[in-house]
């Protein structure tokens, strides 16, 4: 064999091993990069100073460019502060904080979204942030938008921005067949089933894919019209009340009647894509809306235009769908806690927080009550074009919460908006015709074991 | 004339079946790099229009510029290219090494390595990060390029023991005998005869640590440092959402990989086992 | 002496690489076994050993088992089908004259696209209401309206199967190319003298050289696709109805998604020995095609 063989030529292979050793070296030294400095001492008085890390999820130009901006300003004003942001996008973001929380690697502020802030105050992960709201102004904020980051009467987040799911409908459309925009659930049906005429348009696409939260979405609408909720006041579960069976039959109903086939398997950007696209004549969706349909279609941005969700009879008032509040954080780990609640008070001073909001018109209504009145505010082209729309959303902000919050903040929510299990009811119940009462048992049931697992304890 | 036609009818029907499959293989990249093209409002309508009637490269400038995807490109390149080039260092030595050296031990050695890829990466990440912090290696390239390592040298010195194990012995034994030390034998003698195997090793592994995500975007904690993969996956995650920056940012991701390939791959081609197998 | 250090010199091939895999594996590795003993949550430093519990929680859940068919089918279909296309493929590229050079580059594009590009490129050309394909094949008479291609239950698992051949065949296709490179043209040709058919050919002259690389591919490709989370579920999430769900999203359900460490690493360890039984059986086969071809 060739390996029992003795081989000649050892100077060979000693310069080879040098060769080696050198060549980690030189890629070792090219490649690393210097990581961030040293944490500053903490004090409670005196100049402030230190590096701030900052991770937000506004992704998109003017925001991110916005928040530059602000941490320039800061900057100018607290020469000896060093604001780094991180832009990730909200997917990003989740696998960032928990694997970062295990690790230790968390910044001093961040975005979050509500569900993420409860497990974040579950784990003790926050600082509580009451000091920030009191010097702003704690009326200033609404109730609700405070109550989704409170525990133990603590505060742990501060709202930057909000916005609700509201009824988007094309004016035209509805014109064109002389019908009024729908109120309640049974006119909704109606119109858009008159409406329907696939393939040039659909009535309302019904989303049901196991990668996103909608089919949690379109039957949480129902439920909140009914005065129900997905989560009951024990904290379990709640899919086989009246209202939600009445839900699941609705909206599945609605997806054979006026749904494109292959919406059973969307997820949330199928299912604007379609919208933005002119295809359907319904949807579902936020004030974000509005820039979608901006880009994509500017030629149907006359012909747009929101309402309030339907109402399960007529008569009944409006509610809340959902509403997402979306939060700063100041992070318990950080070892700069004063320079942090400083940088992120400034963010709220009236003017910059007007250009702040005013980076996605229409999405990315204010947090603050009395800003919305105020006349800078207003002073905006979109804003003035969907003044109608824009005073829809803001009415029903306070009245909602996100999926599984009306009653405070629970674990439960994050779950069921992240776990699948009512988009694989309905796709169940679509495909395999399980009986809805079934379907929903099991998907109830499954939740509950789920919650259970998470360290739920029911009330 | 009967040859020729004898020739074309021999060539048919490889021609017509490697035709089909580079028409299938090629389309989503062209679809893409066409719709990519398109303006948004063009890109929302007919989806059977092909050339796009008015060509932009305002997707790209968005999603270079305004994005500022251009430096994370440069990242993805230092880190793809150091990481291939380091594998292929460390994996042609060990894979020689084994074939030539340790062919029982070795054995066994790559069935155990290989266990590696039987975890997914999501639960290797947690550990990971923490070794990475307490090396000091967090938010550094050569953190991220020993991860890709720990991933790719097992890959790399399983495919290569197997290419080595083709070439005869008898070459070498006669570079022996013509004076030659075993590293020369190893890199002038035996590595040319495998050179395929060894460029089928490198595209893999720069595909693979040009496209990985995960760990990017847990290692590093610098926007300005991220590579491309990690920036695309912001883009789809907005609340609104953009096709056209989508379309170009793939195009942008896919095309490094494929220019790589270009570069390289007449060496897959070209073994040199005609000329030095005698 | 000069043995000595001849054999500290061939260590020396090997060691680096060794190092560098080791160092950074056998600590993960371990911990999460450790873990999936425990009921460790992931943003939580305190936990509790709970033994078996995460095991025989996940072996008595019948959609486990949903999941591992699932697996299976989707496994063996894909790899089986890239192994074959890329065979092919390779085949005939060695076979044709002239453009080859261009086949190859064009052939190798889909290897290039990471998962989520396969995902959303995927999604955008087979929507069935602003899709390429779906719009192409009613405009063209093959169908009455446009197919749902990933939310029809009929068609949705050969489609994924399908998006995972096209993605995957690439890699057979450039190692089976490499592998029928190192075949020495002299057996070929004094086989050809012997008058040999190209039946006999291939079967006792190319085969025996390209079988290895074939051999670790296949497990390679299986233990990957096998593992593989994200190119099913950006395109069909699992669905409709737990059509596609595949034992990672399984995994991710039940563990990752719910930040349920122990979880995850029980379901995690299962897959790892199923996937070490499999292994176990080919490096067998392998190791006999050694022994044969060492006689």
């Amino acid at each position: 064999m060739f390996n029992q063989r003795s081989l000649n030529g050892s100077a060979g292979r000693r310069k080879w091993r040098y060769a080696i050793a050198a060549g980690a070296v030189t890629a070792a030294l090219a490649l690393t990069s210097c990581s961030a400095g040293g944490a500053p001492e903490e004090s409670d008085t005196g100049e402030l100073s230190g590096d701030l890390v900052f991770w937000s999820s506004f992704t998109q130009g003017p925001r991110a460019e916005y928040m530059e901006k602000m941490a320039d300003k800061f900057t100018a004003e607290h020469p000896k502060v060093n604001i780094s942001i991180e832009t990730f996008s909200w997917g990003e973001f989740e696998t960032k904080w928990t694997t970062g929380l295990a690790s230790g690697q968390v910044p001093d502020i961040s975005t979050a979204l509500p569900n993420q802030v409860v497990e974040m105050i579950n784990v003790d992960a926050l600082e509580p942030v009451d000091d920030i709201i009191d010097d702003i102004g704690r009326d200033r904020f609404s109730a609700a938008a405070l109550k989704e980051g409170q525990k133990d009467g603590k505060s742990y987040s501060v709202p930057v921005y909000s916005h609700a799911q509201v009824m988007w409908y094309r004016k035209d459309l509805l014109a064109a067949k002389g019908l009024d925009v729908p109120t309640t659930w049974d006119e909704f049906k109606d119109a858009a089933i008159a409406l329907n005429d696939p393939p040039t348009t659909y009535g309302a696409s019904v989303p049901f894919g196991t990668n996103d939260l909608m089919g949690t979405r379109y039957l949480n609408f129902y439920v909140q019209s009914a005065g129900g909720s997905l989560i009951d006041d024990k904290g379990r579960a709640d899919l086989t009340s009246k209202a939600a069976i009445d839900g699941i039959n609705y909206w599945v109903d609605l997806y054979k009647a006026t749904s494109p086939e292959g919406s059973i398997n969307y997820n949330v950007l199928d299912q604007a894509t379609l919208f933005y696209q002119g295809k359907t004549a319904f949807d579902f969706n936020s004030g974000f809306h509005i820039s979608g349909v901006a880009s994509a279609s500017p030629d149907l941005l006359d012909d747009i235009a929101a309402a309030p969700l339907p109402r399960l009879k007529s008569g009944d008032p409006v509610y809340g769908g959902e509403t997402s509040n979306i939060p700063l954080v100041v992070w318990g780990n950080s070892d700069n806690k004063r320079a942090a609640k400083v940088f992120v008070e400034s963010l709220y001073n009236d003017a910059d927080y007007i250009e702040f909001i005013h980076s996605v018109p229409g999405g990315m209504l204010p947090a603050l009550s009395d800003i919305a009145d105020d006349p800078a505010y207003q002073d905006n082209d979109i804003l003035k074009q969907f003044a109608d729309s824009v005073s829809v959303i803001e009415d029903v902000i306070p009245l909602g919460s996100a999926i599984g919050m009306e009653s405070g903040p629970t674990v439960q929510s994050g779950i069921i908006t992240s776990q699948a299990v009512i988009e694989h009811m309905f796709q169940d119940i679509i495909l395999n015709g399980t009986p809805v009462k079934d379907a929903a048992k099991s998907a109830q049931d499954k939740l509950n074991q789920l919650f259970v697992a998470s360290g739920v304890s029911f009330k | 004339m009967t040859k020729a036609r004898v020739s074309i009818r021999r060539f048919t029907l490889p021609y017509t079946f490697l035709t089909a499959l580079a028409i299938t293989a090629a389309f989503p990249l062209l679809w893409i790099v066409i719709s990519s093209l398109k303006s948004a409002p063009e890109l929302a309508h007919d989806p059977l229009s092909f050339w796009p009637s008015a060509p932009t490269l305002e997707h790209y400038r968005h999603v270079l510029f305004d994005l500022g995807a251009l430096g994370n490109l440069g990242n993805s390149l230092l880190i793809s290219l150091s990481t291939t080039a380091l594998t292929i260092a460390a994996s042609t030595t060990a894979a020689y090494g084994i074939v030539r050296f340790y062919p029982k031990v070795g054995q066994r050695l790559t069935q155990l390595l290989i266990s590696t890829y039987m975890f997914p990466p999501i639960l290797l990440a947690v550990p990971y990060t923490v070794i990475m912090i307490s090396l000091g290696l967090a938010n550094t390239y050569v953190g991220l390029v020993l991860a890709y390592l720990s991933f790719s040298i097992p890959y790399a010195i399983w495919m290569l023991t197997a290419f080595y194990q083709t070439v005869p012995i008898e070459i070498e034994e006669a570079a022996y005998v013509d004076g030659a030390g075993q590293f020369r034998t190893f890199l002038s003698i035996a590595s040319p005869i495998v050179l395929p195997g060894i460029v089928a090793t490198a595209i893999y592994t720069f595909i693979n640590s040009f496209n990985e995500f995960l760990y990017a975007l847990l290692f590093i904690n610098s926007s300005d440092r991220m590579p491309i993969s990690v920036a695309l996956y912001s883009l789809s995650g907005s609340e609104v959402l953009d096709w056209g920056a989508m379309m170009a940012a793939s195009v942008v991701v896919v095309l490094p990989s494929v220019v790589f390939f270009l570069a390289i791959q007449r060496h897959i081609a070209a073994g040199l086992s005609e000329g030095s197998v005698k | 002496m000069k043995v000595r250090m001849q054999r500290s010199a061939r260590i020396w091939f090997v060691l680096p690489a060794m190092l560098i895999v080791l160092a950074l594996l056998v600590y993960p590795v371990l911990s999460s076994i450790y873990f999936s003993f425990t009921n460790r949550n992931l943003l939580r430093t305190a936990y509790e050993f709970v033994s078996f519990q995460n095991f025989s929680f996940v072996l008595s859940n019948p959609e486990f088992w949903n999941a591992f068919t699932n697996s299976i089918k989707w496994t063996v279909g894909s790899v089986l089908g890239q192994l074959l296309i890329g065979f092919f493929a390779a085949l005939a590229l060695e076979k044709v004259p002239r453009l080859s050079g261009l086949y190859r580059t064009l052939l190798i594009i889909p290897w290039a696209f990471p998962a989520i590009v396969i995902g959303f490129s995927w999604r955008w050309i087979l929507n069935d209401v602003y899709g390429f394909l779906p719009n192409l094949l009613t405009q063209l008479g093959f169908s009455e309206s446009n197919v749902s291609f990933l939310s029809s239950p009929d068609v949705v698992f050969w489609i994924v199967i399908g998006i995972n051949i096209w993605f995957g065949a690439p890699l057979f296709m450039v190692n089976i190319l490499a592998a029928l490179k190192t075949v020495p043209r002299d057996q070929q040709e004094a086989a050809l003298v012997d008058g040999a058919n190209m039946a006999q050919r291939f079967w006792f002259i190319t085969l025996p050289h390209i079988k290895k690389v074939i051999g670790l591919l296949l497990i390679l490709r299986t233990i990957w696709v096998f593992n593989n989370f994200e190119l099913l579920f950006l395109i069909t999430g699992g669905g409709p109805a737990g059509l596609t769900t595949t034992l990672p999203i399984y995994a991710y359900r039940t563990g990752w998604g719910l930040h349920q460490l122990g979880m995850a690493s029980a379901v995690t360890v299962l897959l790892l020995v199923f996937l070490l039984a499999v292994a176990a059986v080919a490096f067998r086969v392998i190791n006999r095609w050694e022994r044969i071809q060492a006689r």
